[in-house]
């Protein structure tokens, strides 16, 4: 067996690499192009929202599931009933409908688990129950539907149907406030956990809104962030921040304490080998190709670049049924699992 | 430290605001015309950016801005650095080296590493120009784009070989074909990382599985020449360092070097093939930087000292003699209109509009870059540096131009006539110099159109404006400098 440097540490509570579901597909069909958010229904199936900006035949939602079984896709670039411009967010609501954010049209769209259109709200503005800029969506247990409001630094709780309850934020970087905001999260006893994206620290709050506590500053080292995109909490109270600017993910425990930064794995997808036995000539250099290129540059992105194993942009993150984790590894336009082992 | 207060060295201020950056709005002219010419000149070359939008927030609103994938993606990466730097002569140089050491991404595929070039050629281009032509030659993009990766020990490539002589430092005329051999075997080995499946990538021009990999330098010592070679009269096991310290203490080099400034920074030369043929058409000039660079070690900073320094450029006739390329255009009127505060898709229509008019960048049409100078101008392309340059400065919801109007409104005093309103139009639009003729028509246009418009003017209605010069409105302003940006003086720099 060869042994490679994935350029990760390591302490007790260990996350495993498992297996990377996933191909470049900017024009649609099997795949994904930079897939920036996924939700995992309780069946099982991954839906990853896709951004694809220069491609606009790869803007959809596609889903699959761990098996590397492809469904279907739907969703589609434009403006009119169940198309998207800029998605960012993606999550499953009551009745496993499918809600979608698109922050430069400022609008949730609402589909059936088909991903049939049902409706779309949203109203750009600063007052309640406007939006402006929707980055990450997360329902509650009681069926409150969180929406981070990142353009103005605050969580809204809205109804299924976008109607205003409360919201809790404000611009700064004190106890409670945000720069910016990204991903979201809840944990088994409902708190709130919130990747405040450029104060390089995650802050959580227990259900009402109410500041608990936060961790981490800017840096690089093992606890230190570069810009959080995202969090998620697993079953056992574990918690993974999606280290965007790190180009990393950096597993916790429930007190805080480190765990595990990991640098990517990833290997060739069963669907990413369909492709190279299609194309011999790819498929024969490839034999002399080394995914863990040893680099000469410092930079985390920049080092992410040239090494295609690694992720590159991990933006999303989410805990399957089975409590294994998937990160959205978006300019690879893939998704690599890991599971957390026991001590 | 002297004081700049005639107005000949104001308008030699602003030439050297559009030759070292992109031009100047009137707080510029202002700011840089308190200090002495000298220090002016330091200022502006010693900058060091601090102003840029920051490359987090581009990436996380243009996310194909992260995987620079595409060239509007990579270009508009730039374009974000050439408006928002406030230290616009490193752009400029970056300009000057892309045209010098032209790459494009036609023919490499993957903007990243155009991006990864162009980062290179900001932290070694106004350096040492032996630190900058080893790091070129280790350039993944210059690799790839003269096809370095094929030049092996036991069959040499001579591309790469012949075009760092002939196109990158000393020009055609100053060595032999012997020499382009031996020094193409100096060069053998030096390839990117992961060689064959990069290349077939790159000739494949496909993504998939997994997006493109950025290529990285490697040193290949199996398949180096490492054996004895002849190279400009020295003989040595040479590699290709050793090659580039001979070609750089070359005069050739320097006066090479030196008449590419000259031609980019003076006045336009001739077409560079020519230049074999042909003496500089300033060798005054040439000799001024050549000794700059030999006293300074090599220095490319300490040439361009001497440039802005020297009579050459300083002279009235230098100034506004040379036509603006069309990245210029675009990234002066931008910075005139107030830049971007924030990420906008606007970036891409712009760095298209460039396109348009003739200048894509990362795509030059040759490895010997644009030719530039009149090839600039067609009918077709004036059409579009008129058209674009009015929209720009005509958006009255930006507040960069609502800034300029206001400017523009305290110069002109109180009680503006149409000749303190153009006065104050062309020193915020960073001191232009106009012919009398289209002075005299800009007064016109002021004066019957928007502070005396007749009744039956209906241009009176298209500017929107007023009968008494303090209710002026912002968009008769913006109609006065957007038949200021379609003259033929906007289009020169």
């Amino acid at each position: 067996m060869t042994t490679v440097n994935t350029g990760n540490t390591q302490t007790k509570n260990k996350l495993n690499y498992v297996d990377t579901i996933g191909f470049g597909a900017d024009v649609g069909g099997r795949g994904f192009h930079i897939p920036v958010d996924l939700s995992i229904r309780p069946d099982g199936r991954i839906f990853a929202v896709n951004r694809s900006p220069m491609h606009r035949l790869g803007i959809r939602v596609g889903i699959c599931d761990i098996g590397h079984r492809w469904y279907h896709e739907f969703g589609s670039d434009g403006t009119d009933d169940g198309q998207f411009v800029s998605p960012t967010a993606i999550t499953h609501g009551p009745g496993d409908r499918v809600y979608i954010a698109d922050e430069e049209l400022n609008r949730i769209t609402v589909y059936n688990p088909d991903g049939e259109f049902i409706s779309k709200w949203g109203e750009q503005g600063s007052d309640p129950g406007q939006i402006n800029g929707p980055a990450g969506l997360k329902f509650t247990s009681n069926g409150d539907l969180l929406l981070v409001d990142h353009l103005n630094n605050r969580i809204q709780r809205l109804t299924p149907d976008g109607d205003y309850i409360s919201h809790f934020g404000s611009e700064g970087s004190g106890d409670g406030e945000f720069n910016l905001p990204w991903g979201i999260d809840t944990d088994a006893n409902d708190n709130i956990y919130v990747a405040d994206w450029r104060n390089d620290r995650i802050q959580r709050f227990a259900n009402d809104g109410t500041f608990i506590d936060q961790y981490g500053t800017s840096g690089r080292d093992e606890g230190n962030f570069d810009r959080p995109s995202d969090v998620a909490v697993d079953h056992g109270g574990f918690i993974y921040v999606a280290d965007w600017g790190n180009q990393r993910v950096q597993m916790f425990d429930l007190n805080w304490n480190f765990q595990q930064s990991v640098r990517g794995a990833a290997t060739v997808s069963p669907w990413s080998q369909e492709y190279l036995n299609a194309n011999a000539d790819e498929a024969e250099a490839r034999t002399r190709f080394d995914s863990f290129v040893e680099v000469d540059a410092t930079e985390p992105h920049e080092i992410s670049s040239r090494v295609e194993s690694y992720l590159w942009d991990p933006t999303a993150l989410e805990i399957d049924p089975e409590g294994r984790l998937i990160i959205t590894d978006s300019l690879r336009h893939r998704l690599q699992v890991y599971q957390r082992s026991n001590e | 430290m002297t004081t700049i207060e005639s107005r000949t060295d104001e308008l030699l201020i602003a030439h050297l605001l559009r030759r070292a950056g992109f031009g100047g709005t009137g707080a510029d002219l202002q700011r840089f015309s308190k200090l002495g010419y000298e220090d002016a000149v330091d200022q502006l070359i010693d900058a060091i950016d601090t102003a840029s939008l920051p490359q987090d927030l581009i990436r996380r609103y243009h996310i194909d801005q992260s995987d620079l994938r595409t060239r509007g993606s990579s270009a508009g990466n730039w374009l974000y650095q050439m408006v928002t730097t406030d230290a616009p002569f490193i752009e400029k140089m970056n300009l000057f080296w892309h045209r010098v050491f032209a790459t494009g991404q036609t023919k490499l595929i993957q903007g990243k590493a155009m991006s990864t070039h162009l980062d290179m050629l900001r932290a070694h281009g106004l350096g040492k120009f032996d630190d900058l032509l080893l790091n070129l030659s280790r350039d993944p993009a210059m690799i790839m784009w003269l096809d370095n990766q094929d030049n092996h020990k036991d069959s040499i490539n001579e591309n790469y070989g012949r075009e760092i002589l002939e196109l990158f430092s000393m020009g055609a005329g100053n060595y032999t074909e012997e020499d382009i051999k031996e020094c193409s075997r100096a060069f053998t080995g030096w390839t990117v990382a992961n060689t064959d499946y990069m290349a077939l990538k790159m000739r494949n021009n496909t993504m998939r599985p997994y997006g493109y990999v950025n290529w990285q330098f490697k040193f290949d010592p199996d398949d180096h020449d490492d054996g004895e070679k002849t190279f400009l009269g020295e003989t040595g096991n040479f590699n290709g360092e050793d090659i580039i310290a001979i070609i750089c203490k070359n005069p050739a080099t320097a006066g090479f070097i030196a008449r590419h400034l000259y031609h980019y920074f003076i006045a336009d030369e001739l077409p560079v093939p020519q230049w074999s043929h042909f003496p500089p058409l300033n060798p005054q000039a040439i000799e001024v930087m050549t000794h700059a660079y030999f006293e300074s070690g090599h220095s490319i900073k300490a040439m361009l000292r001497a440039l802005f320094l020297s009579d050459s450029f300083k002279s009235p006739v230098s100034r506004n003699a040379r036509v603006k390329s069309p990245i210029e255009l675009v990234v002066g009127t931008i910075r005139l209109a107030g830049g971007y505060d924030s990420p906008t898709s606007d970036v891409y229509d712009h760095i298209a509009a460039s396109g348009y008019m003739g200048q894509d960048i990362y795509a030059p049409p040759s490895v010997e870059g644009w030719m530039g100078g009149t090839d600039w101008i067609s009918t077709g392309s004036m059409v579009m540096r008129v058209n674009f340059a009015g929209e720009i400065i005509g958006n009255l919801e930006s507040p960069g131009v609502q800034s300029l109007i206001a400017s523009i409104r305290s110069d002109a005093g109180s009680s503006p006539t149409s000749d303190s309103l153009v006065r104050s139009s062309l020193k915020n639009l960073g001191e232009l110099q106009v012919a009398d003729d289209t002075r005299n028509g800009l007064k016109e246009y002021t004066e019957n159109v928007i502070l005396s418009p007749s009744k039956d003017d209906e241009s009176a209605d298209i500017v929107n404006s007023g009968t008494h010069p303090s209710i002026i409105s912002n968009s008769a302003i913006a109609s006065l400098l957007q038949l200021i940006v379609a003259t033929r003086e906007y289009q020169f720099v």
